[in-house]
């Protein structure tokens, strides 16, 4: 289990994370939202012993994160940065040293990763000399290539075509089947929905929301309705009690219901208007959980 | 990984990394060529093996033995050319091919052809003098016993002959000078290159600042004393063949001096290059930061120089106890050998404690600014930060 546990930062009078608590269990896919500035970038890099928390501590097996444990971690920072005139695999050989690897390991976590990412006809040109796409491959996997037990990633998506989420999506699964959690931070919220078990919404110096995105959707709007009646005149549901029109638009109406309204009597009033094409619980996407979390 | 083996680590990338970039390689050979050119430099221009070669014509064996011996006197070899006649003496004169010609050297009238007068002169005269003595004494019927040979005992033996080396220690203080100069450079750059490519985030993420900057310091350091040790073995080789320095233990002797001073030298400006450096972001804001540290190296060197025409003046006994200049000035005292044992002590003890506390200033300057991009980091600010 890796915890964060309390996390408090103040930076001069600017209270930066207020009490940051959340855990990735071993083989989950946690994802990390919050607004730019909320502390995502902070937090990570507290794990990682760049800065110093006020208060609090992340744990990795139960014991406080040392460096010994964080050798143990794969990284990649939020401002990317490899050494521009290092060719790509003596490079990535190094980080795979510093990380502990011993010689031949580290060689052949190069060679399994440049192929995998396609960097393989790369390995012998200076960083410096490829495309942003690529860099930004190259620096995934100096990562991964230490095998690490820990994932920690700011913004892996950021920068990348499709292809490369979709190959660095891949890998990040795979090592999450392997039983590393992976934590990883990003804005694309529809790519967080589709690839994390768990995500955790940061604001205000606090996490305002956690868990699967089902159990966000059950917390925090599971209670909307979608219904389509073609026939029905505006306002056709604002008489029945308890129920709040979103959205309405030539009878495609969301509504939002009290806890204590009981659907079935809006589709009695829905069936009152005549014929009723689609009545429906509606999932909100995480990008509105993402919303309504934050404005709160 | 242990916090040595990382050390270890960073040290080998940067040997690595810099023995094979070519302007490294090209810098090395220029540094070994010049001071190969040093050392021609100094047979041609040192007076001590100054040759004169003198034309005779009318002379014998000993006019030239007469000739060779009053140039001994005077710290000339002399090479005697037989010439036929006295054209042939304005000749060779007037070609250059002798520094001057001899007429009739035993006979009434001797007479000496010359471009200008000079040295020749002397020379010419003493021996042409003794030659018209010993012929007298001849003639009266002396019989001349060879002068007895003088003993030398010496008194005080630290007065010998140290102006060899002086010369050598001032040839290893400009090496010395250029390479704390171009390693210190290295440093930098060093560590604003891993600050610029933001590269320095990872490179914490799995160490200490001070691993990053010891394995730096070290990694650069084996390479300079590398460097220092190739220039020295090509010197004293060069020196010994050429014959510029006559005494190889006391040139050995003081380039192991300059060599020791050459470490401490580097511990010292390689740690304050390294946390001014890490104040900056941008490899074009370097200049302004070392700028003080590099004045510090300049004003070490010209007193140095200074101090290899005078070893004793004030000026470079003062200086040699300031650290910063110590490693510059001392060599060249001690080489003229006119330092006390206990001021070498007090010298090396005061710059090993200037290497602690820059190490420790340096090292909190360093690891609170190393993850402060963008712009100029204040002294200040630097020392405050939080070290994680």
């Amino acid at each position: 289990m890796l915890e964060f546990d309390g996390l408090v930062k103040t930076y001069g009078e600017n209270r930066v994370l207020e009490g940051v608590s959340f855990a990735v269990a071993p083989g989950q896919m946690f994802g990390f939202c919050g607004s730019n500035g909320a502390g995502k970038t902070t937090t990570m890099r507290i794990a990682m012993g760049l800065a110093r928390a006020d208060a609090g501590q992340v744990r990795w097996r139960g014991a406080p994160l040392d460096d010994a444990g964080r050798q143990r971690i794969g990284y990649m920072p939020e401002e990317r940065g490899l050494y521009p005139k290092m060719k790509v695999a003596d490079q990535l050989t190094y980080f795979a040293r510093l990380h502990g690897a011993t010689s031949a390991d580290a060689d052949r976590a190069v060679q399994e990763w440049t192929g995998r990412l396609g960097l393989a006809d790369k390995r012998g040109e200076r960083v410096e000399k490829l495309s942003l796409g690529n860099q930004q491959r190259v620096q995934l996997a100096a990562a991964l290539v230490s095998g690490p037990e820990v994932l920690i990633l700011d913004e892996p998506f950021s920068g990348l075509d499709p292809v490369g989420v979709d190959s660095l999506a891949d890998a990040l699964l795979e090592r999450c089947r392997a039983g590393v959690p992976v934590v990883f931070s990003s804005h694309q919220l529809d790519l967080v929905e589709r690839l994390c078990d768990a995500v955790g919404i940061l604001a205000r110096g606090r996490i305002v929301a956690s868990g699967t995105v089902p159990e966000l959707r059950q917390r925090e709007g599971g209670r909307q309705l979608r219904v389509v009646v073609p026939d029905a005149g505006p306002g056709w549901a604002g008489a029945v009690p308890g129920v709040r029109v979103v959205s309405e638009q030539r009878g495609d109406t969301v509504l939002e219901l009290d806890p204590a309204t009981d659907d079935q009597a809006v589709l009695a009033a829905a069936l009152r208007t005549g014929r009723v094409t689609h009545f429906a619980r509606r999932e909100p996407s995480l990008v509105e959980l993402f919303r309504e979390a934050v404005a709160a | 990984m242990s916090a040595a083996g990382q050390v270890r680590l960073v040290a080998r990338r940067e040997i690595t990394t810099r023995v094979r970039d070519k302007g490294f390689i090209i810098s090395s050979l220029v540094i070994v060529l010049l001071v190969v050119g040093v050392m021609i430099f100094q047979l041609v221009a040192g007076g001590r093996t100054s040759t004169t070669s003198i034309g005779v014509v009318g002379g014998n064996p000993s006019v030239e033995t007469a000739l060779q011996q009053a140039g001994e006197a005077s710290g000339t070899a002399v090479t005697v050319t037989e010439l036929p006649d006295e054209a042939a003496a304005r000749q060779a004169v007037a070609d250059g091919d002798v520094d001057g010609a001899v007429l009739d050297p035993t006979g009434d009238s001797p007479q000496l052809l010359v471009e200008s007068s000079g040295s020749v002169d002397d020379v010419v005269r003493s021996a042409v003098g003794a030659l018209s003595v010993g012929a007298q004494l001849a003639a009266q019927g002396v019989d001349l016993q060879p002068a007895p040979t003088v003993s030398v005992t010496e008194l005080d033996p630290s007065d010998d002959d140290t102006g060899p080396a002086v010369v050598v220690a001032l040839v290893g203080v400009v090496v010395l000078y250029g390479l704390l100069i171009l390693f210190g450079q290295f440093v930098a750059q060093g560590v604003v290159e891993e600050k610029s490519s933001r590269v320095v985030e990872l490179l914490l993420s799995t160490m200490k600042p001070w691993q990053l900057l010891a394995g730096k310091i070290l990694g650069l350091g084996v390479l300079g004393l590398a460097q220092m040790v190739l220039i020295a073995v090509v010197g004293v080789t060069g020196a010994l063949a050429l014959g510029v320095v006559s005494v190889p233990g006391q040139l050995i002797g003081t380039v192991l001096v300059v060599i020791g001073w050459f470490l401490v030298g580097y511990a010292f400006y390689a740690s304050v290059f390294a946390a001014a450096a890490s104040l900056v972001s941008r490899q074009e804001d370097l200049g302004s930061v070392l700028t003080p540290t590099t004045l510090l190296l300049v004003v070490g060197f010209f007193i140095s120089i200074q101090a290899g025409q005078d070893p004793g003046s004030g000026l470079a006994t003062v200086t040699s106890f300031v650290p910063g200049l110590t490693p510059l000035v001392m060599p060249v005292r001690m080489a003229a050998g006119d330092v006390p044992l206990w001021q070498v002590l007090l010298a090396v003890a005061i710059m090993a404690a200037a290497i602690a506390l820059v190490v420790r200033v340096g090292g909190r300057v360093y690891a609170g600014a190393l993850l402060r991009t963008g712009g100029k980091t204040k002294l200040r600010e630097a020392l405050r930060a939080e070290r994680a």
